[in-house]
């Protein structure tokens, strides 16, 4: 397998990528907020230093099948990324918001069923029954990353939870990526997968992915906003002011007019 | 055909995706990014003594159900002409918004006032609930039978929502309350 300069740049760009955004989460105390995501970095270091050593040492089919090998982890991490995040947007205060959870399952029942039949009627055109099923296997990875994303951002919209801003970043990075994997595998789909085409494309997706590396660096060495600090008795009263809200709303769902 | 209908749904499938991302990712940061100013403007004005004579027919002043004589004395005909009919009703929803935004406004300073500002948005999703089914009612001719409930309960809800959001600008010593006071 003959890899072109500009693909061996990218490969390089990524992986030094990763590196710098691991950097990042440790030095910046990130990675105990966010465990799976930095699993995922960890893991696609791991992954880029195994491909180039089989790519180096090893002859015949041997990078096609490591690379289709680590496709399940790689696409089970950023589906637990993304859950990750949804952990912090929809669990406020530490236990699910009780309007949300079931919406939220919902909407990846949906994201399924809308995925399925876009992924059946994707005809790719390639030499093998494996690779057919391997290509439908990334392209149906694709649309639920992208449909679990959007369906995310107009749950926490509509149901008023605010994004953090490192779960907020970390959540846009996947969820540009993953529009960007949708609309170059749709593409691939059309035209074919053994075309020149398609190296086009997957050149685009890997550039969109060092951008995406990119922006996590850049975002996550960020410091939050500041917050002020409140005086104890302030909590105390803060709390005890949560406490009747809650009371008063239970209070009003059990009352009838007659 | 078959790759003829691929690429229609596909591209429709797209075009849904990044408008529904593209919308909810605008209002998110129109949200997030709100002033004090922009957020006291979006308060629509809404009489408060007829909210608080709805809310006090049917509760205490420390939010008791109550069970006197004089209790519950407004019936549905009167609560609707007090409230406005629906649109009071919309309105009063539209400000539930705003008071959790409010709330959410101070947690960006102050994150220990998450756990209001959470109580304060489940009380908004319960007000929405009760709105959604006067609409429902409205659309199948029942808004009679079901008013009085519904818009009572959610105008309780509203009329505490409105204490509790000045209540924990005043704990969190925050300088903006007379304004937050006359805008309710």
């Amino acid at each position: 397998m003959q890899l072109t300069g500009f693909v061996r740049f990218l490969w390089a760009a990524c992986f030094l990528g990763h590196i710098l955004l691991l950097l990042v989460l440790f030095r910046r105390d990130r990675a105990r907020s966010f465990p799976i995501f930095t699993t995922f970095v960890v893991f696609n270091i791991a992954r880029t230093i195994v491909l180039y050593l089989t790519h180096r040492f090893l002859l015949g089919d041997a990078y096609a099948h490591a690379f289709r090998f680590f496709l399940i982890p790689d696409e089970t991490l950023q589906f637990l990324v993304l859950f990750e995040v949804a952990l912090h947007v929809f669990r406020p205060t530490g236990v699910w918001a009780r309007d949300v959870w079931k919406t939220f399952a919902g909407m990846a029942c949906a994201s399924v069923v809308l995925a399925l039949p876009l992924m059946w009627l994707a005809l790719p055109s390639t030499a093998t029954q494996a690779r057919a099923i391997y290509v439908r296997g990334v392209f149906l990875c694709a649309l639920l990353m992208s449909e679990l994303f959007v369906s995310m951002l107009a749950l926490s919209a509509t149901v008023g939870l605010p994004w953090k801003t490192h779960v907020a970043r970390i959540a846009q990075g996947l969820g540009a990526y993953s529009i960007v994997c949708v609309v170059t595998y749709t593409i691939s789909n059309y035209f074919g997968n053994e075309t020149q085409i398609f190296a086009v494309l997957a050149t685009i997706r890997s550039t969109a992915y060092v951008v995406c590396e990119g922006y996590w660096i850049v975002m996550l060495w960020q410091e939050a906003p500041v917050p002020r600090e409140l005086p104890e008795s302030m909590l105390t009263q803060i709390y005890a002011l949560q406490r009747q809200v809650e009371y008063d709303l239970t209070r009003i769902r059990t009352w009838r007019r007659s | 055909m078959r790759s003829t209908y691929f690429a229609v749904l596909a591209a429709l499938f797209l075009a849904t995706l990044i408008g529904v991302a593209l919308h909810f990712y605008l209002r998110a940061r129109r949200s997030a990014g709100a002033t004090w100013e922009e957020l006291l403007k979006r308060l629509i004005w809404i009489d408060h003594d007829r909210i608080a004579a709805i809310a006090m027919d049917a509760v205490t002043e420390s939010g008791d159900r109550r069970s006197d004589d004089e209790s519950f004395n407004l019936d549905s005909s009167t609560i609707w002409s007090l409230l406005g009919g629906l649109e009071g009703l919309e309105a009063l929803e539209k400000n539930c918004q705003v008071l959790v935004e409010l709330a959410a406004y101070l947690q960006r300073w102050h994150p220990e006032a998450l756990v209001v500002a959470e109580q304060l948005r489940l009380n908004a999703r319960e007000i929405e609930w009760h709105v959604g089914r006067l609409k429902g009612a409205a659309q199948t001719g029942n808004i009679q039978a079901s008013f009085g409930d519904y818009a009572q309960r959610a105008v309780v809800t509203y009329y505490f929502m409105t204490r509790h959001v000045l209540e924990l600008y005043d704990r969190a010593g925050f300088s903006g309350l007379a304004e937050l006071q006359s805008a309710l």
